[in-house]
C-alpha cells in the first residue's frame, strides 16, 4: 500500500514523528516532552479549544469547521483552500503538513448512478487532479469523464446564487420555506410532494429516501437519468456487470463498453487482461475474442477482433440468430420476418458461422454483452445465453433504482399533467434536457404548484423552477455511493465550498433533510449516521472503522450479491414491432465518452478533446457511412433535418468508414447551448429532441431536409476530409505507411513468428552527423512502451495529461485551425483501400518520443530544448523564443506551440477579423477559480513558447527528491550501495490514468522494470526508427484475435506499399 | 555620334546596343558623349526640386503599404503568432516563404557588382548601384520576417552570440543560428560595398549642390572625397577587396539559407541539391527584379542612354541560364525522390505536384520553367514590356517555389493524422505585401536622393574615358 493512495495520507504518522524527534532538554508538561498530538494543536492555536468557532455562531459551517479541528490529525485540516483558512492558517505551519507537498485524499465522483473510487490530489487545499483509486480493484485508472471533475468545480459557470422565482434569495430563505411547508406534509403526509432525483446508488440517499417515505407518505419518489440502466431491466430485470477477463468469447452487442464513462474503467481493464501478450511462450499465447454487432463505430468496435454492422433495429434480430444457433428458445419471433438474411453479407455470413462456434466451444468462458442503449430484447437474449451457457464471467446485479426510471418518470410526467404534484423537489437531475421528448416533461412541470431545483448549474430545467438552489461540487461536501459490483464508496470533501452560506452550495441529502426536517442538517453527520446505522458499531468501534474506510476510501468486502437474470419475454416482442423495413433510415442514441449524458457539457477538457472515433471537438454529428452519405445524395459536412414520428433533429453529418449502411448515429448530451454554460454555447446537436419512452436507442427516420448549411467542424485529424476520400491527397501514402506505423498481427502469426514487429520497416545502418550525447552510463534512462494491443483508443491519457500538465484548452475555432495543444494524441487509422469497407482499424497514442538522438534539438538556434543526463529531451521554456523549427523537424509533430496566450483566454469560440478577443481573466472575483486547478508543480506556458510532452518530469523529479531525502536520512551519503528509485515509483499522467495498462513508464537502467522488460520482447519496435532517432517511447505491436484470418495480416508484413485487400 | 558611325560600314543603329558585330564591341552608354553629361543625367535626378508625378504616386502607394506593414507587425507582436494562419505540421508558411523570396532577391545585387567586377563584364556599371541598393533593402525585408516570426520577439537577440550572465551561447549546430551570421555577415559586406562604391559620387552631388541642407549631407558621407589621385588609389584597392569579399557570400548565403532545409530530415527538405539549387534560384529571381526595377526607373528618371537595351538583354540572358538551371533541379528532385527508393521521399514530391498544393507547385513550374523559354528569341529579350511583364511572372514564380517546398512539405510529412493545411490569414497577406511597401519606399527614396548610376565607374568603360579613343577603333573602348 503505498502512502500517497491511501488517502487521509497523515494518519498513523504521528507515532512515527514521536519516535523520531529527541525529546526537548527543557519541558513544561509531559505532553510537551512527548510531542503528543493534543500538545501540537494546543500550540497550533491561538485559543483554547472551542473558543474560537463557538464566536461563530454554531451553524453547519462551524460544525465542520470543529469537526475539522478535530481530525486535523486525520488530514482534514487542508479540505479547504488556503485563503479562507480562518483556524490554521498555512503561514502558521500547521503539523504534518508543508506547504507545496501535495496530499492525495481518497475520495469518490458518482456518473450516472455508479461511483468511481478516487483519490484527489491536493495542493495547500486545492484538489487539482482525480485519479483512480488503485486500492479499489478495477478502479485504478480514470475516464475523461472522470478527470473533468476537477474542472467542473472550478467551473466559473457554476451557479453561484440561490433564486427565488429568478430573483435572487439567500439559503436561509428556503430553510425558512421549508420550515412552513413541512407542517403542510406532516398534515397531509406530504400528498403532492414529489422528489426527482438524479441517480445514484449511495447509501446514504437511500435513507433519507426511506426517511421521506416514513415522514411523508404520501409523497413520491422518482429516479431519473437519461443514462440509465432501463434497457437491462427491460429485458433482464437486472444490471450486468460482468468480468471480461474471465471470457475467452465475448459478443458485445450494441453497445461500447470499453468507453463507458461509468464502468468504462472496469470493463476496459478486465477486457485488457484477457489479451495480455506474455512474452515466454509465443507459441502458447492464448488471447479473448472480442466480436460487436453495432450500427455506429464505437470505442469497442475499434479494438473488436470482429464486427457486424447492422441498423439498430436488426441487432435484436441478430442476437436472435445467434441465440437459435446456441439452442437457446425463446426470441424466434424476431426472426419471423425476412430481416435475418439481409442482416449479413456473404463475409459476415463466414464470421457468424465462427461466431457461434466460438461461443458454443466456449461454454463457460462465453460471455454475452448487451450496450446501455441496446434495445431491451438484446439484453433479454444476452441473459438467456448467458445462463443456458454457464458464462462464469456473466453477473448480474440488482438495480438501485429498483424498476425502470423512463417509466418512473412516465409516472411523474402524468402526475403532473393531472395536477397532483404541488411540490416539485429536483435533486440534481435536468429532465427538461434530457427527459424522453414524447413525455413533454418542461410543459408537464409548469402544471406544478412549487419546482424546487437544486444543481450545479442554473440550467434547462432551472428556467422552469420557483426555487433554485446552487449545489455543492462532489468533491465539496460529503457523500457515499456504490461502485459497479456495489461496493460502498466514501466521498469525503477534498475543499471547503467554494459557495458561502447564503449561496448555497448543499448536496442532495442536506436538501432532503430540510424537506423532511430532520435533526441532522449537514451531510458529514447524516452520512456518518446512515453508516452508523449500516456496520452496527458505535463509540471508539465505529470511529475506527470509520477512519479505515475512509483512509482506503471505501467499505472492503460491501459488494452487492450478484442474482441471476431474468429474461424478459415481452421485450422480444416488443423488439419485433421495432424491426423497420430495410428502406427504412434508422438513427443509433448512444452515450460518449465526453459530455456524459450532457451533465459535462460545459467541461472545456472534454469538449475539446478529439472524439476517438471522429477525432471532432466541440460538437457531436449525425454520423453516416460513406455509402449512405452518397445514398442520401448529401456530403460530410452538410446540415440536415431528420422528421420522425417524435419530433426534428436537425445535425450535420459525419461520415465515418465502418459505419453501418442504412443508418446514422449520434451522441447524446450535446446541443445544450448557453443554458449550460458559456463552453457549451453552439456545442453540438440536442438528439433527445427525437428519443421517446419506447424508443430509447434507436429511431426510425421519416425524411431527411438538406437545410443547404455546411457546418464547420473541428477535429484534430483528416482536417479537411477523411484522407482516405480526399482526391486532394494521393491515398497511397497513408495505406503504404500504415503497416510499419501500427505494427499489428493476428495471434495465429504472432505464435509462430514472435518478431513479426520488427520485419515491418528496413532500418538502414545510420550514422550521425556529430557526436551523439553519451546517455549509456546516465543514473536514470526514462523509457515508455505502449501496448497497442491494450490500448483501445479510449482518450482517458488525453485528458490525464491536459490535467497535469495545465495543458491550455484553445477552442473550436482554434482546434479548426490545427494548433490543439494536447502533449498526447491518439491517432486512428482505417485500413484498406476501400472507405465504405474498412478493413480494420488502427490506434495510436503519440507523445512525445524522447529521442535519443532527437532532430528537435539539433535545429533550435537557442539551445531551448535540450537533452538531459536522465535521458529526457527537456523543453526549457524560459528560453524558448518560438522559432518553431524544433517543431518542423520532428518527425512524429508532438510538440505544441503557443499561438497565444491560451492561458490568458476565455476559451470560446471566435471568429471575426481579429483572432483574440481581450476577453482576459480579470484578478478579482470568482473568475479566480479557473486558476486554482492549475498544478502548481507544472509551469503554466505563455504565449510564443513551443511545448510538449515531457514525461511528468515534476513527477520524476518528486520521486527523486523523496527518494533520495529518504536515503540520505538513513545515513545514506556514506553508505555503500547508491538511491534508485523503485519500478513503479513514477507513473506518469497517462500511465496512471490508461484503463487497460497499455502504457508503462520506468527505467531502463532499472533491468527488472516493467518498461525494460517490455523494450526488450519481440514486439517492441520504436516508431520510424529507421530516421535514427532512437525513440526512448517505443510501442509493443498489436496482436489481435480475429475469427477468420483477415486481407489486413498479409498486409501487416508488408515492407513497402502493398495494395491494401478489401 | 560621329564616332559610332565612323568606324564601319555595318552600321549601329544608335538606339540598340544589342547587336553583336564582329570585331566591335557594343557600346554600353548611348548617346552621351561628355563626362559632364553623364553626371548631369544622373545628378539631376537628386537634384530636381520636384521628383517626376509618377514617382509621387509610386511613393504614397508604397508609404501606405508600408504603413499597413507596420500595422500588421504590430498586430503580430502585440497578439501573438497566431494571427498568422500557422499551425501544428505548418509551423512555418509566408514568414519564412518571404524570407527566403527576399534574401533570393538580395543575391542579384551582390553578384553583379562583385562577380561581374571581378570578370571585367563592364556592362554591370550601368546597373549595379541599383541593383545593390535593390540588395540592402530586399536584404532589410528579409531580416524582418525572422525577426517577427518568432514567439518571444522581445527575446530574438538571443539569437546572436551575445556575452550574457546566463552564460548562454546560442546553438551552433542549428541552420537557423548559420543564418543569422549567413544574413548579417552580407548584409554588412553589402551595405559597406554599397557604400563605398557610392563615395566619389557622393561627393559628385556634394559639389554640385546649392542648398545648405544637401551640402551638409552628401558632404557627410562623402566623407571628404576630393578625386585625388591617392584617393583614387585607396578606392580602387579597397573596391577590390571587397569585391573578393562579397564574391564567396553570394554563394555562400543562399546555401546557407538552403541549409535550413537541406539539414532538416523532413521529407521534400533533406536534399543535397538545395544549396546549388537554391544560390541559381537567387540569381533568378533577383535579376528578375533588378529588370523589374530598372524598366521603369530608366523611362521614368530618363536613364535610357545609360541602362541601355544592350543591359536588359544581357540580364534577360542570366534569367534564362539560371531558370533553366532552377528547371533542371526540380526535374532532378524528382528523379533523386524516385531513385532512392525512400517511400516519404517519394510521396513528398508525387504529393508536391499532385497533392493539395498542386495549384502551387503547377504555378511555379510554369512561371519559373516555361515562361523564361520566351527568352530564347531575342524579340522578347529586347521588348520592354515582354520583359518586364517576364520579370514579373518569374518573381511570382520564385515567391511559389518557396511556398510549395516550404509548406507543401510540412502539410503532409511523416505521419498522416498530422497532416494539415495551411490557409492564410490576412495578416499573412498584409505582411507580404507590406513588405513590397517597405522594400519600395526605401528604393523610391534612394531613386530621388542618391545617385543612381555609378556615376564615375559608367565615366570609366565610355570612350571618352581611353585618350586614345579617337585614334584607336579597335581600343577605343575595350579598356
Amino acid at each position: 500500500m503505498q502512502k500517497n493512495e491511501t488517502g487521509c495520507a497523515p494518519h498513523g504518522s504521528t507515532n512515527e514523528a514521536l519516535a523520531r524527534t529527541a525529546a526537548p532538554e527543557f519541558w513544561r508538561s509531559l505532553d510537551e516532552f512527548s510531542q503528543n498530538d493534543e500538545f501540537k494543536e494546543l500550540m497550533s492555536r491561538e485559543f483554547s479549544p472551542g473558543a474560537q468557532e463557538l464566536a461563530e455562531g454554531d451553524d453547519r459551517r462551524t460544525f465542520i469547521k470543529v469537526m475539522g479541528a478535530s481530525f486535523a490529525l486525520a488530514g482534514l485540516a487542508a479540505c479547504r483552500r488556503w485563503p479562507e483558512s480562518k483556524l490554521v492558517p498555512f503561514a502558521a505551519a500547521q503539523t504534518n503538513r508543508t506547504a507545496g507537498v501535495p496530499v492525495p485524499y481518497a475520495t469518490m465522483v458518482e456518473t450516472w448512478g455508479v461511483a468511481q473510487p478516487c483519490v484527489a490530489k491536493t495542493f495547500d487545499g486545492r484538489p487539482i487532479k482525480l485519479d483512480g483509486n488503485r486500492l479499489f480493484a478495477g478502479a485504478g485508472a480514470s475516464m475523461p469523464a472522470t478527470q473533468a471533475r476537477v474542472l467542473e468545480l472550478y467551473d466559473t459557470d457554476r451557479s453561484r446564487a440561490a433564486s427565488r422565482n429568478q430573483s435572487p434569495t439567500t439559503y436561509a430563505d428556503f430553510t425558512t420555506w421549508c420550515a412552513t411547508q413541512r407542517t403542510t406534509w406532516q398534515a397531509d403526509g406530504g400528498k403532492g410532494l414529489a422528489i426527482l432525483c438524479d441517480l445514484s446508488a449511495s447509501p446514504t440517499l437511500a435513507d433519507m429516501q426511506s426517511r421521506m417515505a416514513k415522514a411523508y407518505p404520501n409523497s413520491t419518489w422518482t429516479w431519473w437519468g437519461a443514462a440509465n440502466d432501463d434497457a437491462s431491466l427491460a429485458g433482464a430485470s437486472a444490471v450486468a456487470t460482468p468480468d471480461f477477463s474471465k471470457a475467452s468469447v465475448i459478443l458485445v452487442l450494441d453497445g461500447d463498453p470499453l468507453n463507458d464513462p461509468a464502468m468504462g474503467v472496469k470493463f476496459a481493464r478486465d477486457w485488457a487482461q484477457g489479451r495480455k501478450v506474455d512474452n515466454a511462450d509465443a507459441s502458447k499465447q492464448a488471447m479473448s475474442r472480442l466480436y460487436i454487432a453495432e450500427s455506429t463505430l464505437s470505442v469497442t468496435g475499434l479494438s473488436a477482433d470482429e464486427r457486424f454492422t447492422m441498423r439498430p433495429s436488426e441487432i435484436a434480430v441478430f442476437a436472435a440468430m445467434v441465440a437459435k444457433e446456441l439452442g437457446v428458445s425463446g426470441s424466434d419471433a424476431l426472426l419471423a420476418g425476412t430481416a435475418a438474411s439481409r442482416i449479413l453479407d456473404e463475409h459476415a455470413k463466414e464470421v457468424f458461422a465462427e461466431l457461434a462456434k466460438d461461443l458454443a466451444k466456449a461454454g463457460s468462458g462465453a460471455l454475452v454483452f448487451a450496450g446501455r442503449t441496446a434495445d431491451p430484447a438484446c439484453h433479454a437474449i444476452a441473459a438467456a445465453i448467458n445462463t443456458k451457457l454457464a458464462s462464469a464471467a456473466a453477473a448480474y446485479r440488482a438495480s438501485s433504482t429498483g424498476t425502470s426510471v423512463t417509466a418512473q418518470l412516465s409516472t411523474l410526467a402524468s402526475a403532473l399533467d393531472a395536477g397532483s404534484v404541488s411540490t416539485l423537489v429536483i435533486l440534481g437531475s435536468n429532465p427538461v434536457y434530457d427527459a424522453p421528448s414524447d413525455l413533454a416533461f418542461a410543459a408537464k412541470m409548469k402544471k406544478a404548484g412549487e419546482t424546487v431545483h437544486l444543481s450545479l448549474y442554473a440550467n434547462e430545467t432551472t428556467a422552469l423552477c420557483s426555487w433554485h438552489i446552487p449545489s455543492c461540487h462532489a468533491l465539496e461536501n460529503w457523500f457515499d455511493g456504490r461502485a459497479w459490483d456495489g461496493s460502498i464508496v466514501l466521498g469525503q470533501p477534498t475543499i471547503l465550498p467554494m459557495l458561502n452560506d447564503e449561496q448555497g452550495g448543499r448536496n442532495a441529502v442536506e436538501i432532503l433533510a430540510e424537506l423532511t426536517g430532520d435533526e441532522l442538517k449537514d451531510a458529514y453527520s447524516i452520512v456518518r449516521r446512515t453508516h452508523i446505522a449500516a456496520c452496527g458499531l458505535t463509540g471508539v468501534e465505529f470511529e475506527k472503522y470509520w477512519r479505515t474506510n475512509l483512509d482506503v476510501g471505501f467499505v472492503a468486502s460491501s459488494a452487492t450479491a450478484t442474482i441471476a437474470p431474468t429474461p424478459v419475454a415481452s421485450a422480444i416482442a416488443a423488439a419485433v414491432t421495432r424491426v423497420t423495413a430495410s428502406d427504412v433510415f434508422e438513427v443509433a442514441l448512444f452515450f460518449d465518452c465526453k459530455t456524459a449524458d450532457g451533465r459535462l457539457a460545459n467541461q472545456s477538457w472534454l469538449q475539446e478533446l478529439p472524439d476517438p472515433i471522429t477525432k471532432i471537438t466541440w460538437d457531436n454529428a449525425l454520423l453516416v457511412s460513406p455509402k449512405q452519405v452518397t445514398a442520401m445524395g448529401q456530403r460530410n459536412g452538410n446540415k440536415v433535418e431528420l422528421t420522425t414520428a417524435s419530433g426534428t433533429l436537425v445535425a450535420a453529418l459525419w461520415v465515418v468508414p465502418g459505419h453501418a449502411d442504412g443508418c446514422g448515429s449520434i451522441a447524446l448530451g450535446y446541443g445544450r447551448g448557453a443554458a449550460a454554460g458559456k463552453i457549451a454555447v453552439d456545442a453540438g446537436f440536442n438528439a433527445y429532441t427525437v428519443q421517446t419512452t419506447t424508443n430509447l436507442g434507436s429511431i426510425a427516420v421519416k425524411s431527411v431536409r438538406n437545410t443547404g448549411e455546411i457546418y464547420p467542424f473541428a477535429h484534430t485529424q483528416d482536417h479537411g476530409a477523411i484522407d482516405a476520400l480526399d482526391p486532394a491527397v494521393p491515398a497511397s501514402g497513408i495505406q503504404e505507411r500504415l503497416p510499419a506505423l501500427v505494427r499489428s498481427a493476428s495471434l495465429a502469426t504472432y505464435q509462430h513468428e514472435p518478431d513479426f514487429a520488427s520485419h515491418a520497416n528496413h532500418v538502414p545502418h545510420s550514422l550521425s552527423l556529430w557526436e551523439e550525447s553519451n546517455l549509456a552510463g546516465a543514473k536514470f534512462r526514462w523509457a515508455m512502451s505502449i501496448d497497442l494491443g491494450s490500448c483501445t483508443g479510449c482518450s482517458a491519457c488525453v485528458t490525464a495529461c491536459q490535467a497535469e500538465n495545465n495543458v491550455p484548452v484553445v477552442g473550436k475555432d482554434q482546434v479548426a485551425r490545427g494548433r490543439e495543444m494536447h502533449w498526447i494524441r491518439v491517432d486512428r487509422y482505417f485500413r484498406g483501400a476501400d472507405a465504405s469497407k474498412p478493413n480494420g482499424f488502427a490506434v495510436q497514442p503519440i507523445a512525445c518520443m524522447h529521442c535519443e538522438n532527437a532532430p528537435c534539438e539539433q535545429v533550435c538556434p537557442v539551445a531551448a530544448t535540450v537533452h538531459d543526463e536522465q535521458g529526457l529531451n527537456a523543453m526549457v521554456y524560459n528560453r524558448c523564443i518560438g522559432t518553431r523549427y524544433c517543431s518542423n523537424n520532428c518527425p512524429y509533430k508532438v510538440r505544441r506551440f503557443n499561438f497565444f496566450d491560451w492561458n490568458r483566454r476565455e476559451p470560446v469560440r471566435e471568429g471575426g477579423v481579429f483572432m483574440t478577443k481581450p476577453e482576459y481573466y480579470t484578478s478579482e472575483g470568482p473568475n479566480e477559480w479557473a486558476r486554482m486547478q492549475f498544478n502548481p508543480e507544472v509551469t503554466v506556458r505563455m504565449r510564443g513558447v513551443m511545448e510538449k510532452c515531457t514525461f511528468c518530469v515534476q513527477r520524476i523529479q518528486g520521486a527523486r527528491i523523496e527518494t533520495k531525502n529518504a536515503w540520505a536520512m538513513k545515513g545514506g551519503v556514506e553508505g555503500a550501495p547508491d538511491w534508485a528509485i523503485a519500478d513503479g515509483t513514477v507513473q506518469t499522467a497517462c500511465q496512471e490514468a490508461c484503463p487497460t495498462g497499455a502504457i508503462v513508464f520506468g527505467d531502463l537502467n532499472v533491468k527488472t522494470s516493467e518498461v525494460a522488460a517490455a523494450q526488450k520482447g519481440p514486439r517492441s519496435y520504436g516508431l520510424l526508427d529507421e530516421l535514427n532517432t532512437k525513440p526512448r517511447l517505443k510501442y509493443l505491436a498489436r496482436v489481435w484475435n480475429p475469427a477468420i484470418e483477415h486481407g489486413a495480416d498479409a498486409h501487416d508484413h508488408s515492407h513497402e506499399g502493398h495494395e491494401a485487400h478489401s | 555620334m560621329s564616332t559610332l558611325s565612323a568606324h564601319s560600314s555595318l552600321d549601329r543603329d544608335p538606339d540598340d546596343n544589342t547587336v553583336e558585330i564582329p570585331g566591335t564591341r557594343a557600346p554600353l552608354v548611348l548617346h552621351l558623349e561628355t563626362f559632364a553629361e553623364v553626371t548631369s543625367t544622373v545628378c539631376r535626378v537628386a537634384e530636381a526640386r520636384r521628383a517626376p508625378m509618377a514617382w509621387y504616386v509610386a511613393f504614397a502607394l508604397s508609404l501606405s503599404l508600408l504603413g499597413f506593414l507596420g500595422f500588421c507587425v504590430t498586430y503580430l507582436i502585440f497578439t501573438g503568432v497566431g494571427v498568422w494562419g500557422l499551425n501544428n505540421p505548418v509551423m512555418w508558411a509566408f514568414d519564412i516563404t518571404n524570407f527566403v523570396f527576399w534574401v533570393g532577391i538580395g543575391h542579384a545585387g551582390t553578384l553583379i557588382s562583385a562577380i561581374l567586377f571581378l570578370f571585367r563584364q563592364k556592362w554591370r556599371t550601368g546597373i549595379n548601384r541599383f541593383a545593390e541598393a535593390m540588395t540592402i533593402f530586399a536584404v532589410i525585408c528579409a531580416g524582418l520576417f525572422p525577426g517577427v516570426h518568432v514567439g518571444r520577439v522581445w527575446f530574438a537577440y538571443w539569437l546572436f552570440p551575445i556575452p550574457n550572465q546566463m552564460d548562454m551561447w546560442p546553438q551552433f549546430r542549428s541552420p537557423l543560428l548559420w543564418d543569422v551570421f549567413a544574413v548579417s555577415t552580407y548584409f554588412t559586406v553589402s551595405l559597406v560595398f554599397w557604400y563605398v562604391g557610392m563615395v566619389p559620387d557622393l561627393a559628385t552631388l556634394r559639389d554640385r549642390a546649392k542648398g545648405k541642407i544637401q551640402q551638409i549631407g552628401y558632404g557627410l558621407f562623402a566623407l571628404g572625397w576630393r578625386g585625388s589621385n591617392r584617393h583614387w588609389h585607396r578606392y580602387e584597392r579597397a573596391y577590390l577587396i571587397l569585391a573578393a569579399l562579397s564574391t564567396p557570400l553570394v554563394l555562400s548565403v543562399h546555401s546557407v539559407v538552403s541549409f535550413d532545409f537541406a539539414t532538416s530530415q523532413l521529407p521534400g527538405w533533406h536534399t543535397t541539391i538545395f544549396p546549388p539549387y537554391f544560390v541559381a534560384g537567387a540569381i533568378f529571381s533577383g535579376f528578375a527584379m533588378v529588370l523589374t526595377l530598372a524598366v521603369p526607373a530608366r523611362e521614368l528618371f530618363g536613364l535610357k542612354d545609360l541602362i541601355t537595351l544592350r543591359h536588359l538583354d544581357n540580364m534577360n540572358k542570366v534569367i534564362l541560364a539560371t531558370g533553366c538551371m532552377v528547371g533542371y533541379a526540380y526535374s532532378m528532385e524528382f528523379f533523386v525522390a524516385w531513385y532512392s527508393g525512400a517511400p516519404f521521399e517519394k510521396f513528398a514530391f508525387v504529393n508536391r505536384a499532385f497533392g493539395q498544393y498542386w495549384w502551387a507547385y503547377w504555378i511555379m513550374v510554369s512561371c519559373n520553367v516555361i515562361t523564361p523559354q520566351l527568352f530564347w528569341f531575342k524579340s522578347i529579350r529586347t521588348s520592354i514590356p515582354l520583359m518586364f511583364i517576364l520579370s514579373i511572372i518569374v518573381n511570382i514564380g520564385m515567391w511559389f517555389e518557396r511556398f510549395v517546398i516550404i509548406v507543401s512539405s510540412l502539410a503532409n510529412d511523416f505521419l498522416p493524422s498530422s497532416w494539415d493545411q495551411f490557409t492564410p490569414t490576412w495578416v499573412d497577406i498584409g505582411t507580404m505585401f507590406g513588405a513590397f511597401g517597405l522594400f519600395f519606399t526605401l528604393f523610391l527614396l534612394f531613386c530621388r536622393f542618391l545617385p543612381m548610376i555609378a556615376m564615375a565607374e559608367v565615366k570609366a568603360v565610355m570612350p571618352a574615358a581611353d585618350p586614345h579613343h579617337k585614334q584607336s577603333h579597335d581600343h577605343g573602348r575595350a579598356h
